[in-house]
């Protein structure tokens, strides 16, 4: 152990001080790509780790939820509190409020508010309807105390109320009403949206589930609160699952530059080994020196990486918050939390990565034979042979990526689809050497034509070392590929999208009330149907609901006038008569991630939770829709009302005249609806509002990108630098027989140049392949929209441009050592 | 001006400074080098050879003295100066050939020319490939070639821009007897037919033999100086 000690000081500890600037990129990369890993972990925990229930901090630990349909009505609180059972029920009106100067705040209507103010001291007999209760974290958050107003909006009305007591609830942010105060503000009235059971001790809770369970009617949820949560989580794991494979490109980037390093030093110290050797080293030794090496740069790497995510995090959580707000469900992001088990599992991840890639490199240092004095030049020769080989696996491992990307998810997960992207990626990697031999071939005369003698060096030069010159291509075209698949795919994403919009936002005016979860009041549709210019108003009514465990959207609208005026798109099927079907019968549409989150198909019975009902509907048609993964069942008005007669109006889609100017309308509207909170938006304003929401849900998968390209730089930098070193009697030569710096710094410059041209080449195909499956593999089987492929030429141009240039800057510090090597020394070093 | 030497040294010594100690590699050597004229540097390993190499051909600068390069003194010189002086007036042939090995034969021996920048380069190529035996060897890789055709590719790439020194180091040292005296016999003929001086480092006698000034060294000095 203290002879392999000093052989690793000695052999790989000194070189890797000398090599100062290639061993800290080496390590800057890893930490990079393990930085990445980390920060996404830490970001998408906290960013889906607020679900829990703030009421939990101030009623304790609730045992069971009942929840229904369009609310759970009034009067089963008189039957469950008759249940011979020890416990206590505490019904919920959950909503959100729009506070000034902070936004949308959770809003509970709860009996006990009265109580709470009666311990904080506070006289309710006066106005009880108005008491408001602030939970102490958001009173200091606001500035607020006992006695203050708080100006709040609440579904489609704003007014004050007076703050009588703040509650202690750790860190929860919330505010209270008493429950008819909430019902009022809400327009539920007779409804409550769930009742929160909590148990006394002694009590069995698999007997209170099923005494509750057989009260209520069977279309009623009655669960354990872990549920909801642990349903948030998986509504999110799609979504995560697709970040945290993003996040690992990085990390893969680093692989290569990590095998690169490590086959560099292989390289670079054959003689060496074959010393080692002579004197009585064993291949076990010298297979574990390189692993040492690799296990050191892993372990700095990891290390200064964890470090990095939890800054990175920081940045992180905000942008996946929003996305997880825009697309799935309202949440707060928690405190970003650095436990020890993330800190592990990054530098677990970084070492392996570091230690797997440097397997290979390792063993063929073991093949060195002790007599073995072998040149650079026929050990890279040899290698050059073996590019026909590895054109061969590149070919037969596409193969096999094209046979992963027609299998189907396992357990609702596009693991063979990622499988496929791997394999990809593999044999990009082994094709690799063909491109750079057939590059060197193709642009020989014209190198030497337009740079001259630099030229024909420099296309030379870069496949004299042709393995690493393939790995540094690899890694770059990875990175390059990842950029433009992802590209490919949110512009694909974008434009379906825009062309949805286009056909799934036709009506001139949409309303809403301004605060996001609230509900119209019933009389505004009169006033506003009776407006000059208004040809037709589609009122809509939209609820959360569950579905075979887990939450989607029932929606209801009258579909004849989105038959006539609507240009809703449909997987297949007449439009008309699909839509005309729906009146007054138990026909629904549904929205496609919902057909395939559920393998449901058109002309399928499904049960829909309907108030105390549980209705058999039949789907008469598949919609496309894209502003929801959960997915949305929509039934004519006529039906909805029929089942839920109660169920206030949420939204509302207003036709005009032709002649009618939708500007004037809207004013009209507005003071029509003077005093009413609601919101009313012309047709392009929530055109550019979708557009805007979605390209700030993508703005993270840039982020990754720019990292993993950073990353693939440094890697290029690191790599030019290794080969000049490891060319430098080449260098010399061309010293002694009249080459200027100036020649030597150009030729340099443009191997980059050269290296930045392959793998623009390769990653482009290669994230064309890529993009192929994103779209069609993991996004369908992820999350279940059909995507149509559009690729940005303008973008793409502009970034692959941009790494050229990337690639040659990374050039100017190795072009520079490389022009100032000392040619004496080199030229004698055989 | 047609007398002139072609190379020149004056009282040349180098110091060479390591980890705070001095090594005197070279101590006072005169020497004096004619056109057409074959000069052999003989002595032991560590005896100065390759240092002298090294000023004489413009790659490193004298501690003190004087190198005149064609009556040009090479102190004072900056690196691209010396780097033009390398292009017009040295050719360099080394022990182990030193060919680059992803440039075919033709290719090598028009660098020392497309690195000048002059156009003509292949067909002065050709002509000294021819001079050297190899006319069927253009297109090869230097991979494809004996030990001996290597050198002789060396010599041709040495010579195709017309030097006014050779400066060639241990020539023979990695080849076997055929092949080195094939090998001796280019220098020699370059000499009389080009007019360069050839300056040789060797411990060959046979490389001696070939010598019209044979130089011996010993310890950084020259010890004894032979003309034949």
């Amino acid at each position: 152990m203290i002879a392999y000690a000093r052989l690793l000081r000695s052999f790989i500890l000194r070189p890797l001080r000398r090599d100062t600037v290639r061993t800290l990129l080496t390590v800057l990369s890893l930490a990079l790509g393990v930085g990445v890993v980390v920060a996404i972990d830490l970001a998408g925990d906290a960013a889906a780790g607020s679900f829990s229930s703030s009421l939990e901090t101030l009623l304790g630990k609730v045992d069971l939820q009942i929840t229904a349909t369009g609310g759970v009505d009034e009067r089963w609180m008189g039957e469950l509190s008759g249940l011979p059972l020890n416990i206590s029920l505490v019904p919920v009106v959950e909503t959100l409020a729009t506070v000034d100067g902070i936004g949308e705040v959770e809003l509970f209507g709860l009996d006990l508010v009265s109580g709470v103010a009666r311990e904080n001291g506070t006289d309710l007999s006066g106005d009880p309807d108005d008491a408001l209760v602030v939970s102490a974290a958001l009173a200091r958050r606001l500035g607020v105390d006992r006695g203050d107003r708080l100006r709040l909006t609440i579904g489609d009305t704003r007014r004050e109320f007076p703050v009588v007591a703040l509650v202690n609830a750790k860190d929860a942010e919330f505010l209270a009403l008493d429950i008819a105060a909430a019902q009022k503000a809400v327009k539920r009235f007779g409804r409550i949206d769930r009742v929160d059971v909590l148990m006394t001790e002694g009590e069995n809770l698999t007997a209170v589930e099923a005494a509750i369970g057989n009260l209520l009617p069977a279309s009623y949820t009655v669960e354990r609160p872990g549920t909801r949560r642990e349903e948030n989580q998986r509504m999110l794991r799609a979504f995560r699952t697709n970040l945290r494979v993003l996040s690992f490109i990085s990390l893969v980037v680093g692989a290569f530059l990590i095998y690169n390093t490590i086959a560099v030093s292989v390289v670079r110290r054959r003689a060496e080994i074959g010393i080692l050797r002579a004197l009585g080293t064993g291949r076990q030794r010298i297979l574990w020196l390189f692993l040492g090496e690799a296990l050191l740069l892993g372990l700095a790497g990891s290390l200064l990486g964890v470090g990095l995510g939890r800054m990175l995090a920081e940045a992180a959580v905000a942008l996946i918050a929003q996305t997880v707000n825009a697309l799935y469900v309202s949440s707060r992001p928690a405190p970003i939390a650095l436990d020890l088990y993330t800190a592990l599992a990054g530098i677990f991840a970084g070492v392996g990565v570091a230690l797997a890639s440097a397997w290979a490199p390792a063993r063929e240092a073991t093949q060195v034979f002790p007599s073995e004095a072998m040149g650079r030049g026929a050990h890279e020769s040899a290698a050059r042979l073996a590019w026909k080989r590895k054109l061969l696996a590149a070919v037969l491992l596409a193969l096999a990526a094209v046979a992963a990307a027609q299998a189907g998810p396992i357990g609702g997960r596009p693991l063979l689809g990622y499988a496929s992207a791997l394999l990809s990626v593999a044999s990009a990697a082994l094709a690799a050497p063909a491109l750079v031999l057939a590059i060197s071939r193709f642009t020989r005369t014209a190198a030497r034509k337009l740079a001259g003698v630099e030229g024909l060096l420099a296309v030379r030069g870069w496949t004299a070392s042709l393995p690493r010159t393939s790995i540094n291509v690899a890694a770059l075209a990875t990175a390059i590929a990842m950029m433009a698949s992802v590209a490919i795919m949110v512009s694909s994403f974008r434009e379906t999208v825009l062309v949805w919009l286009d056909y799934q936002l036709r009506a001139d005016l949409y309303v809403r009330p301004a605060g996001r979860s609230g509900t119209l009041a019933p009389e505004v549709i009169p006033q506003i149907a009776s407006t000059r210019g208004v040809e037709a108003v589609d009122v809509f009514h939209a609820t959360e609901f569950r579905f075979r465990g887990e939450r989607a959207t029932l929606g209801a609208g009258d579909l004849e006038i989105v038959r006539r005026y609507g240009r809703l798109l449909f997987l297949e099927g007449d439009r008309d008569h699909i839509l005309s079907s729906l009146r007054g019968q138990d026909r629904a549409i549904i929205s496609e991630p919902f057909a395939n989150r559920h393998a449901i198909a058109t002309g399928d019975r499904i049960t829909l939770p309907l108030g105390a009902r549980n209705v058999e509907v039949t789907v008469a048609g598949v919609y496309y829709e894209y502003s929801s993964e959960r997915g949305f069942v929509i039934l004519d008005r006529s039906t909805l009302l029929r089942y839920l007669p109660a169920q206030p109006p949420t939204n509302l889609a207003i036709y005009l005249n032709p002649e009618a100017d939708a500007t004037a309308v809207k004013r009209e509207i507005q003071r029509k609806t003077a005093g009413k909170r609601i919101v009313v938006a012309e047709n392009q304003a929530l055109r550019r509002n979708a557009v805007r929401i979605f390209d700030r849900t993508f703005a993270i998968t840039y982020a990754l990108e720019g990292v993993a390209i950073v990353v693939a730089v440094l890697g290029a930098a690191s790599s030019l630098l290794a080969l000049a070193i490891d060319r430098r009697r080449e260098l010399a030569v061309l010293r002694f027989l009249g080459a200027s710096a100036e020649q030597i710094r150009r030729m340099v410059l443009l191997e980059a140049g050269l290296l930045g041209l392959a793998a623009n080449l390769l990653g482009l195909a290669l994230g064309f392949a890529l993009s192929l499956l994103l779209i069609y593999v993991v996004n369908k089987q992820s999350f279940g929209w059909t995507i149509q492929f559009h690729a940005p030429p303008g973008l793409l141009l502009g970034a692959l441009g941009a790494v050229c240039l990337a690639t040659v800057l990374a050039g100017l510090y190795p072009a520079r050592v490389a022009s100032r090597m000392p040619a004496i020394e080199a030229v004698h070093e055989d | 001006m047609e007398n002139r030497p072609r190379l020149e040294l004056r009282r040349v010594s180098k110091v060479y400074e390591s980890a705070g100690q001095k090594l005197e590699a070279l101590r006072d050597v005169s020497l004096c080098l004619e056109a057409g004229t074959v000069t052999a540097l003989l002595g032991r390993s560590g005896c100065g050879k390759t240092t002298l190499l090294n000023l004489a051909g413009a790659m490193d600068l004298p501690s003190s003295g004087e190198v005149l390069i064609d009556g040009r003194p090479t102190c004072g010189l900056t690196d691209a100066e010396l780097t033009a002086v390398r292009r017009k007036r040295i050719g360099f042939v080394f022990q182990f050939f030193q060919l680059l090995p992803t440039l075919s034969v033709l290719e090598n021996v028009e660098l020392p020319l497309l690195l000048a920048g002059v156009t003509t380069a292949a067909s002065e190529a050709r002509n000294r490939l021819r001079w050297v035996g190899l006319e069927d060897k253009f297109q090869a890789m230097p991979h494809q070639l004996s030990g001996g055709q290597m050198q002789r590719v060396a010599i041709a790439r040495a010579l195709v821009h017309s030097p006014d020194i050779l400066i060639a180091d241990e020539p023979t040292g990695n080849l076997d007897t055929a092949s080195g005296e094939q090998v001796l016999g280019l220098l020699a003929d370059s000499a009389a037919r080009f007019g360069a001086a050839v300056l040789i480092a060797t411990h060959s006698a046979e490389a001696a033999r070939i010598a019209q000034v044979r130089v011996r060294m010993r310890d950084g000095r020259i010890e004894e100086m032979e003309r034949s």
